[in-house]
């Protein structure tokens, strides 16, 4: 017996080669959890790229087509939102593809790379299930390398995968398998940086987020560095910073080099390591960042539903509040690019702008300010859809539970949120306006861009209440109001090219403001959806009365 | 005595299940009651339509006087609940959340909220998602027992706390008790009401099944007897109300029914007790008796 236990014990804290013992069974095991989410997204990758390249056929037809398009991709403003443009001079189908929409391939195959790293290591341990499998015979670094290893089988799929259905659309071989090797090289990365970082941190959310943020950095440097290199002036240099920046190096479908493909390769090992090591200095469980402890008192203004309405979406408004600015500004400072590309662009692309009528300027940013109520929309969506949470997870019924009627409860939770709307409509306009203005170099823009991001305040309104109603009266159904903003996006997009009938086309709650400078602002409709609003509103808040709370237990 | 809580043949059903099935329940002022009951047995369902969280399908519930689905917001101001499974806001601290809870409450007594914290040995300026469980219900529980009020309903609050704490929590309801509060405590922790509990209800299948004082459920259940005789006992077999005896090297054990215990003592004396253990029925045998139609040895077959 003594013997038994004593040779089962010691394989595990020796060596290099037992670190990993049960590796073999874990990897199976998580091939199982993953049954629908490794084919969702090896498949839905290629899936992705598929209906670019389908996409882009039915845009451009011809030769003439395509050179339209460089005029617009091959400006720094393309750059920032595409890549450096390889071979756009002589521009082809899948250089396009590859140097255009091919960044947001990379985008999500960093995402698939460090989700799924963080899903099975810092997720586990935070749940307790890492716990109950560490204590069987699996050894110290196999949950780590299991999952690096699973996302590396992965990172291949994908790279076969997109590499394979390129060059059976008929392009270059050798192009395609760089370019889906380049996309395979950004999940690998990514899963590096996700293993240093879900050693920082207790919590997987912080994991993935200082993962996300280090994803966003390689977006913006290589998008600084490639708009300068597309300038042919400036620190091009800064793409040689970026995980994503070294896939976009290879130039696929141009000069096909394999090399830049190593750094990420090396980039991805040297991060592992990383894991490894401080993995090694941190207790289980516990993070190499300590929690900072919070307040032991609540601040004086936190005693009543609406305050504390405001306290629990604060978080949320800040958030929403950075990205619309930084997003606003980054749109803004497209204006002037745009309108000197569009000079040439396909009809279609003009019409949807609203250039019918021969405003480009006014069409573009009248069609930004209904492209920021969208976004706020889904702002206002997620936030009842918290709310429903709120009650789902057992938080709401102690409060209910004390002197909070539930028509304070949940008015105050929509009251924030409508005020959160204006608010960041207001957000977005600013960080357009002032992007737009310096692109232009004329400032009433700012004015112009004001007036047309908060028109569609009450539009956004009717949204958050129809979601308020919906909770109210039938939990289960609230994902219906995804509908709404589908169809907003639709109406407003695509109206032109799909030919809708005008009947059709209002029934989107955001085909009724006008877009701002295009359109006037029509008061009317104003006045009617704001109090379409207050009634679905005031509907929600005494149907909500009427029926039992979900329990948490 | 004026009654804190009044439930007459509540009726819930949620689709096809029947959670309540005509249940009747009084709980009289200033008392600590028990309510007592297997898990799904309705005991949250009771509390959470006292709360006026769900609505009663049929029957009338009163509390404190009041209507609990259409006075809830009035009455809330006069009690405090604690829920079965506490969860906090992930960022706000616990401190942060014992106060917000009191304030909803219409305020608190913030020296007795940090002795509260100190006896129960809380740290409150950890975030809620630090917590674990039993730290989650003590947030829940000071929250509630700093608050002044007349009526706690405590919906098995010590889930999560380690035999010290427990014993920190029986002395704060007793407090509670002499201060003149009402106490509805629910649980399936035995030992704890049995303790604490001055009326005790068992609820079985969204029914009452048996209410009274400890001493009133003792007469329907049995007295557990282990004695060492100088002389052979087997013929005490043959009383009334003796089940499942049996002899293991001199040492006799048996059950006897509440109500034929003097009998049996007087009968043990003549055969020269040597050593005599006479343990109270427990909790477990009365709920053994409800729910398990099983008795709760099956000795008398044994020794037959």
């Amino acid at each position: 017996m003594a013997a038994t236990t004593l040779d089962r014990a010691a394989p595990a804290g020796t060596g290099p080669g037992t670190a990993v013992t049960g590796i073999g069974s874990l990897l199976r095991f998580m091939l199982r959890r993953d049954r629908i989410r490794l084919p969702a997204w090896t498949l839905g990758l290629p899936l992705l790229m598929t209906y670019f390249a389908a996409a882009l056929d039915t845009i451009a037809q011809s030769p003439e087509d395509l050179a339209g398009l460089t005029a617009f991709t091959s400006s720094p403003a393309g750059a920032l939102f595409g890549g450096p443009g390889f071979g756009f001079d002589d521009l082809t189908i899948e250089r396009f593809l590859a140097g255009q929409y091919g960044l947001y391939i990379l985008l999500g195959a960093g995402l698939m790379g460090l989700l799924t790293v963080v899903r099975h290591t810092r997720t586990e341990e935070r749940t307790g299930r890492a716990e109950l499998v560490r204590a069987n015979v699996v050894g110290r670094h196999a949950q780590l390398t299991a999952a690096l290893a699973l996302t590396a089988v992965m990172a291949v799929l994908v790279a076969l995968l997109i590499g394979a259905m390129m060059t059976s659309r008929g392009f270059d071989v050798g192009g395609s398998m760089v370019f889906g090797a380049s996309v395979g090289a950004v999940a690998l990365t990514f899963a590096g940086i996700a293993a240093v970082t879900v050693q920082l941190s207790e919590y997987p959310r912080a994991a993935s987020g200082m993962a996300g943020a280090a994803l966003g950095a390689a977006f913006v440097l290589r998008g600084l560095g490639d708009m300068a290199a597309v300038q042919g002036s400036g620190p091009s240099w800064l793409s040689w910073l970026s995980p994503i920046g070294w896939s976009q190096q290879t130039a696929a479908y141009v000069h096909d080099r394999w090399w830049p493909l190593a750094v990420s390769l090396a980039f991805a090992g040297a991060t592992a390591v990383t894991g490894y090591v401080l993995s090694a200095r941190r207790d289980f469980g516990a993070g190499l960042v300590p929690p900072r402890p919070g307040s032991p008192r609540a601040a004086s203004w936190l005693a009543g539903p609406f305050t504390l309405a405001f306290r629990l979406h604060r978080a949320s408004l800040i958030g929403w509040s950075a990205a619309l600015l930084v997003a606003g500004v980054a749109y803004g400072s497209f204006t002037q690019p745009l309108l000197d590309g569009f000079e040439n662009a396909p009809e279609d692309l003009v019409e949807v702008m609203g250039g019918g009528s021969g405003d480009l300027l006014a069409g573009y940013l009248g069609m930004m300010g209904l492209t920021m109520a969208l976004v706020v929309g889904v702002y206002a969506v997620l936030a009842v859809q918290s709310l429903r949470a709120e009650e789902t997870e057992g938080r709401a019924e102690p409060v209910l539970a004390t002197s909070v009627s539930r028509t304070a409860w949940l008015g105050s939770h929509v009251a924030v949120v409508a005020l959160g709307v204006p608010w960041l409509l207001l957000v977005a306009g600013v960080g357009m306006g002032v992007g737009a203005a310096a692109s232009t170099g004329d400032a009433g823009l700012l004015g112009d861009l004001l007036i047309g991001h908060l028109a569609h305040t009450p539009a956004v309104w009717l949204v958050l209440a129809a979601a308020a109603l919906l909770y109210a009266a039938v939990p289960r159904m609230l994902p219906v109001i995804w509908v709404v903003l589908g169809y907003g996006l639709i109406a407003g997009y695509f109206a032109p090219i799909l030919e809708l009938p005008e009947g059709l086309l209002r029934l989107s709650p955001f085909e009724h403001v006008g877009e701002y400078p295009l359109e006037d602002v029509n008061v009317v409709a104003v006045v009617v959806l704001t109090v379409l609003a207050g009634a679905l509103a005031q509907a929600a808040v005494s149907v909500f009365r009427r029926r039992d709370l979900a329990g948490g237990a | 005595m004026t009654a804190a809580i009044d439930i007459h043949h509540i009726h819930k059903s949620f689709g096809r299940v029947k959670a309540l099935d005509g249940l009747d329940l009084r709980v009289d002022a200033g008392t600590v009651h028990g309510f007592l009951g297997p898990n799904g047995a309705g005991k949250s369902t009771t509390i959470r339509i006292l709360l006026g969280l769900l609505r009663a399908d049929a029957g009338q519930a009163q509390l404190l006087g009041g209507d609990p689905w259409a006075d809830a917001v009035a009455l809330h101001r006069r009690l405090a609940y604690v829920p079965g499974d506490v969860e906090l806001w992930p960022n706000l601290t616990g401190g942060e959340a014992i106060d917000l809870f009191a304030r909803l409450r219409g305020g608190t007594d913030p020296v007795r909220r940090d002795e509260l914290c100190q006896r129960f040995d809380l740290d409150p300026s950890k975030k809620g998602r630090t917590y674990s469980k039993g730290n989650r219900q003590k947030v829940a529980l000071i929250a509630a027992l700093a608050s002044d009020v007349e009526l706690l309903l405590l919906d098995e609050p010590t889930a999560g706390l380690d035999p010290l704490m427990e014993a920190v929590f029986q002395e704060c309801i007793r407090e509670v008790k002499n201060a003149g509060r009402t106490v509805l405590l629910s649980s399936h922790i035995l030992a704890q009401v049995e303790v604490l509990a001055d009326q005790i209800s068992i609820i079985r299948q969204g029914k009452i099944v048996e209410t009274g004082s400890l001493t009133d459920l003792r007469h329907l259940t049995r007295t557990s007897v282990e004695a060492v005789t100088d002389r052979p006992a087997e013929g005490l077999a043959n009383l009334a109300g003796v089940h499942g005896l049996r002899t293991d090297g001199g040492q006799i054990r048996f059950e006897v029914d509440g109500d034929q215990l003097a009998v049996v003592v007087r009968e043990l004396g003549e055969l020269g007790v040597q050593g005599l253990t006479v343990r109270p029925p427990t909790l477990e045998q009365l709920l053994l008796r409800h729910y398990g139609d099983r008795p709760v040895h099956n000795g008398a077959a044994e020794v037959a």
